[in-house]
């Protein structure tokens, strides 16, 4: 053990090793996504499994059906007239149809600002108390008069008063049922949801008049699809990439595609022949949606209040009609009713390639670990080597020879550095503060303008700098380390939270690992053309660009998720990987001024 | 002599029961049943049984309509007074309107007892009231023995004696509250209950109760009340009452036993609304939920009722039905039916061997269905805010729904020790109104918990104005318990007792709110199952090390026997010289001599057959 330590101790004198970090974080990259393409073969993923045994999914005999389609088609036409009516008519229609079922009614006002628009609408909801129980716990139907598409949920609305007025047929309820009935997918869930827990800012959301118990779960229908459909589709990404149990994604499987024999489909995966091309498109979309934190669905707003929720919308031409979906929502539902204990067993952590197959976080973590580990050796790794004196070239090989000669330090010089990484971390307040206020229609504008001054800054931010302090190389590295320091700090813990956001920004920074101020300005000019490349505005763009999108819509959408959902992404873009990027960009472009550092220490001596 | 002996038990027999009809006339009992149909297809089902017996003859164990088994403990316990209540569902005051008996006779979700107790001391109370928990818990099936020291309280506002004390002081006398809120209410607790009346389940009214339709009801209540009552001079009565209310859901009880299941109704059989313009045979908007209100009382309860109980008192109808004169209700033969003056009720008298059924057909004038509910003095409506498994708050709206009189009443709430609670940010606002009313409030009496010892009581003596909706609210925190104090069902959250309203004016009302579900921060319990797997192994792997290293002796390699196969051949000849050499000396040889050393290919040496080798040496 002695002759152990000490042998590494004599490693760690040897120069050798300090040619190592570069290497090894270039490894970790490259691990950590090599990591992330193996994830979907048979033998990194797992099969999926009802890990709480209370739920006992498609055990019980459905009995929607029969004369209830009558009144479906009824309440169809009901809603069919009411397309195109205001919000509050609509709620006046809906709520004389709940009340004739004996349900109890309220309403609830609620109004957004964002982006320069308002998002004002009224819920509706209606409570069916259990026939035998006491208010403690509850569960939800939820039906948007809109999708996330804005398309009018014409079948969905009828389906949950239909099942509304099956549901109170049945003695069996442990738990009171909630029929919400949203103006939209989004706002309208959002305001529903802060003040059933009292979260809400009671100046633009009401409180709501009556309540029931701990929410338990929720179910929402999107089913906007007039003729018969194939299967389901089912959307479970939350608000900041938060998921939903496992087990309840497994239950509708299994109900759907078990006992109702539809199939069930994950993230707009229509075909999915469980192949590895399909698995790894299936895990990169729901990264994605994860990545980018925002609502998918009326469902979304639940899942930050450990509230399980799913959206259900078929899809695809078969032959399953609206009962057939009455009964998926059934059986899910007696399911979610046999539960003795909130959904806890199952993950919270998961990522799903296929409806039946899935890894969880102990197999999935390390990827983004090794990228974030990559900053943080960087970072390590400048430090170090800033404490060490620069030898000229010719006395390094002489000493080189000699095993003990130990290494040269030198004091280093913090406060221009510090001074730097401050400035890019406070200067991203304005961005973000920008993006998030500006109305709708000057977005682009502000965009384009943006973008301008984002690439032309770096130069301007790194001409004072040289001209007035002249950093040295030693100065450069430690901001660069700084810099790192705190991207691998903040991406390994966001990792736990939101493993996608953290994985994406991760690898889009990798390369500001790389950057180094370099004295030929053929290299220099390269170097930030590059980084330019990786910006964040630039990356924006070019998705945008891929995806055939609106760069508009885009930021509106995300400045919609800011104010109404609290989507936090944007605070990671611009308030982790923008200052990073800024100070690589300083970094790429420094000139280190050796000259006058040599001229100093010519004049002490 | 074996005749002779069954003679005189025969005559014993018969001479105390004679005995026992002479002195009926002291010791009364009757029961009776009140139907009220409410709105929305419910019917309120209120059975009362109430027998008394004079404490004389109680305090001489000589019991007659007052259960034995109950009587013994109450003496043994030494209780004065006991209510013990049974609850399960809620009373939807919305559409019922006032609770039955005033509230008095109801209890929150799960189980809930108070009794006044003889005791010197505070310690002696807590003594018997443990005697008096677990005795209750034997004869009722319940899991009342969990009310230990953490859900027992001593409310000093909420409740007082209902019946006559007149040698009661202040000192000796210990009123303790406690409550079960998890309790689930069942069969096994009604059948005991059952057990406690004169004609059990046999006769009378109490043949109605069918566990499969109580339990099946909207909200059911089941109560017994012992109290000693001092008519003016007259000897004091101890008197049992014995009362079960339920709401039923006529729809639901209608459904054949056999075939609960409420399938889709044919479609012809569907009630439309044909007005519709879109009306077909396959579109159908269905007719409003109606007040169901035509059934019979085997329908109902699923059986006729079997007579009277020989043993009740006959002056008072047994069952009564409260519907408006104009409904015509029909009843079987050998019934006599009596409206009352008040044109809502009326009531049946019953010949004792009488199959009794009545039948409410399908009312003509629908404006006279059912008689319309009393408003409830107060609502109130308790439910949790905030989330996050840190703190919370707790909200209560009341709601006075009186256009002219204040409600003044006494709110109490006995919480887990396990939810903090700040008293400081205990406010009262009306609606309507963003600053707190601090003349709302206008007593409090608080008795902190004690960690792991007792609760939180809280009792607010509080007014409601007029018209008006008052918000009471208050913070708490929640604290993180030890593994082990966790129930099996840990994620199911913790049960939080309802709150009890005692109304003091302008009349005596009592209501509860429901209860609540909080949930604690909750370990996941595989994570000691893990730490537990982890340490074993981590134990296991340095322990066998440890010990290795412990009990072997290091020698250097050319110190130790020799290894290899010469060694091997070595060791063989030697074995086998030696037995060649005993078998030429002609002795046996000792079994335990010859238990050699296997040939050992490490480099280190067992401590044992070293020195076995050292003393073969």
């Amino acid at each position: 053990m002695p002759r152990l330590l000490s042998s590494a101790l004599a490693l760690r004198r040897d120069p050798r090793i300090l040619k190592i970090p570069p290497y090894l974080s270039l490894l970790c990259i490259l691990v950590g996504a090599v990591w992330l393409f193996l994830l979907p073969l048979n033998e990194y993923s797992r099969r999926t499994y009802i890990s709480e045994n209370a739920l006992l999914p498609g055990q019980v005999h459905t009995y929607f059906g029969g004369s209830d389609q009558n009144v479906l088609r009824a309440y169809k036409q009901e809603v069919n007239s009411l397309v195109g009516k205001s919000n509050v008519e609509i709620n006046d229609k809906l709520e004389s149809i709940v009340r004739g079922l004996g349900l109890k009614t309220a309403r609830q006002n609620f109004t957004y600002h964002a982006a320069g628009r308002t998002f004002e609408g009224e819920n509706l909801y209606a409570i069916l108390q259990a026939p035998r129980g006491d208010a403690t716990e509850a569960i939800v139907l939820v039906a948007a008069w809109e999708n996330v598409k804005h398309e009018v949920n014409k079948n969905g609305v009828p389906l949950v008063l239909t099942l509304a007025r099956y549901f109170k047929r049945w003695s069996l309820w442990s738990k009171d049922i909630i029929i919400l009935l949203s103006p939209d997918s989004i706002a309208g869930p959002q305001a529903w949801v802060d003040a059933y827990h009292d979260a809400h800012d009671s100046s633009r959301v009401a409180s709501l008049p009556i309540k029931s118990g701990a929410l338990q779960g929720a179910i929402a229908i999107d089913y906007v699809q007039e003729n018969r459909f194939k299967s389901v589709h089912i959307v479970y990404d939350g608000v900041n990439g938060q998921l939903p149990n496992l087990d309840l994604i497994n239950s509708v499987v299994n109900i759907a595609g078990g006992q109702m024999g539809m199939g069930v489909a994950l993230q707009e995966m229509w075909n999915h022949n469980d192949k590895y091309p399909d698995r790894l498109r299936t895990m990169l979309r729901g990264m994605l949606k994860q990545g980018l934190g925002l609502a998918s669905g009326p469902h979304s707003s639940f899942i930050p209040y450990h509230v399980d929720a799913i959206t259900l919308q078929p899809f695809g031409e078969g032959w399953q009609d609206e009962m057939a979906m009455g009964r998926v929502v059934e059986g899910t539902f007696r399911s979610l009713n046999n539960l003795l204990e909130h959904l806890h067993q199952s993950f919270f952590f998961y990522l799903l390639m296929h409806r039946e197959r899935f890894v969880s976080i102990g197999t999935y973590l390390p990827s983004a670990m090794l990228v974030a580990a990559n900053f943080t050796i960087m970072a390590i790794f400048l430090w170090m080597k800033s404490g060490q004196l620069e030898i000229p070239a010719a006395s390094t090989t002489e000493s080189s020879d000699k095993d003990d000669a130990p290494t040269a330090t030198t004091e280093r010089d913090l406060f221009l550095p510090l001074a730097i990484v401050a400035l890019s971390g406070s200067l991203s307040a304005i961005p973000l503060y920008i993006f998030n206020h500006v109305p709708e229609l000057a977005l682009t504008p502000f965009f384009y303008l943006f973008l301008l001054i984002n690439t032309l800054f770096p130069i301007t931010l790194s001409l004072i700098i040289t001209t007035l302090f002249s950093p040295t190389l030693q100065q450069y590295h430690l901001v660069k380390s700084f810099s790192l320091l705190l991207l691998g700090m903040f991406l390994s813990s966001l990792a736990t939270l939101n493993f996608s956001l953290a994985m994406l920004i991760g690898l889009l920074s990798a390369p500001l690992s790389f950057v180094k101020p370099s004295s030929s300005p053929v290299s220099r000019i390269v170097g930030f053309v590059l980084l330019n490349l990786t910006s964040p505005p630039a990356v924006l763009l070019a998705s945008a660009a891929i995806w055939g999108l609106n760069v508009g819509d885009i930021l509106r959408e995300a400045a919609v998720a800011w104010h109404v959902t609290g989507t936090y992404s944007a605070v990671v873009v611009w308030c982790v990987w923008w200052p990073a990027w800024l100070a690589g960009c300083v970094c790429v472009l420094g000139r280190p001024g050796r000259d006058q550092e040599e001229e100093k220490s010519v004049k002490k001596a | 002599m074996r005749q002779l002996f069954s003679f005189a038990l025969l005559s014993f027999v018969s001479f105390s029961s004679l005995l026992s009809s002479a002195s009926a006339a002291a010791a009364d009992y009757h029961e009776q049943l009140v139907l009220r149909p409410l709105p929305l297809s419910a019917l309120l089902a209120s059975f009362n049984f109430r027998s008394n017996t004079s404490l004389s003859e109680f305090e001489a164990h000589n019991f007659r309509f007052f259960p034995r088994s109950l009587g013994q403990i109450l003496q043994h316990a030494g209780t004065q007074e006991l209510h013990l209540r049974f609850g399960l569902g809620r009373w939807d005051s919305e559409s019922w309107g006032a609770r039955p008996w005033g509230g008095t006779r109801e209890g929150g979700t799960g189980v809930e007892l108070w009794a006044w107790l003889q005791a010197a001391t505070d310690e002696e109370a807590d003594h018997k009231w443990l005697t008096l928990t677990n005795a209750l818990s034997g004869l009722f099936c319940a899991s009342l023995n969990f009310i230990d020291g953490t859900r027992t309280t001593r409310p000093v506002m909420s409740f007082q004696p209902e019946g006559d004390h007149p040698n009661m002081t202040a000192a000796d006398t210990h009123l303790l509250y406690g409550v079960l809120p998890h309790e689930v209410v069942c069969t096994e607790n009604l059948t005991p209950f059952l057990k406690l009346l004169p004609c059990k389940g046999k006769a009378g009214i109490a043949t109605l109760l069918d566990g499969h339709k109580l339990f099946d009801a909207s909200w059911q209540s089941m109560a017994i009340d012992v109290k000693p009552i001092c008519p003016a001079g007259a000897e004091c009565v101890l008197q049992i009452e014995l009362t079960i209310d339920m709401v039923l859901d006529i729809d639901r009880s209608k459904r054949p036993r056999g075939n609960p299941i409420p399938r889709p109704p044919p479609g012809h059989e569907l009630p439309c609304n044909t007005s519709k313009s879109y009306h077909a045979p396959d579109t159908c908007f269905p007719t409003d939920h109606q007040a169901n209100q035509d059934w019979t009382l085997s329908q109902i309860f699923g059986r006729t009722m079997k007579g009277t109980c020989p043993l009740t008192d006959p002056a008072v109808p047994p069952v009564c039905l409260h519907v408006p004169d104009s409904r015509s209700v029909f009843h079987s033969n050998g019934v006599l039916e009596k409206k009352n003056l008040d044109r809502v009720s009326r009531c049946f008298e019953i010949q004792p061997d009488v199959d009794f059924e009545i039948v409410l057909p399908a009312p003509e004038d629908e404006s006279a269905v059912v008689v319309k509910p009393e408003t409830p003095l107060l609502y109130a409506e308790r439910s949790f805010t905030g989330h996050g498994q840190e703190r919370g708050g707790v909200q209560t709206i009341l709601h006075n729904p009186s256009p002219d009189t204040e409600v003044e009443f006494v709110y109490m709430e006995s919480l887990p020790w396990f939810m903090r609670i700040y008293l400081h940010t205990m406010s009262a606002r009306i609606q309507g109104q963003t600053a707190k009313d601090d003349s709302l409030i206008k007593e409090v009496y608080y008795r902190p918990a004690v960690d792991r010892a007792r609760g939180t009581q809280l009792e607010v003596r509080m007014r409601v104005p007029p018209a008006s909706t008052v918000f009471l609210t208050y913070d708490f925190e929640k604290s993180i318990l030890r593994y082990t104090e966790y129930p099996p069902d840990a994620n199911r959250g913790f049960d939080v007792a309802a709150a009890v309203i005692t109304i003091l004016s302008p009349a005596a009302y009592n209501l509860r709110t429901t209860s609540l579900l909080c949930s604690l921060p909750t370990p996941d319990f595989s994570m000691p199952y893990n730490v537990i797997i982890f340490t074993s192994t981590a134990i296991a792997l340095a322990f066998g090390g440890v010990f290795n290293i412990l009990v072997r002796r290091f020698v250097a390699a050319d110190e130790g026997p020799e290894v290899g196969l010469a060694a091997l051949k070595k060791r063989i000849q030697g074995r086998v010289g030696l037995l060649v050499e005993k078998l030429k000396k002609g002795k046996t040889g000792n079994a335990s001599d010859e238990s050699g050393t296997k040939p050992d290919k490490l480099e280190t040496v067992d401590t044992a057959q070293s020195i076995e080798g050292a003393l073969k040496e």
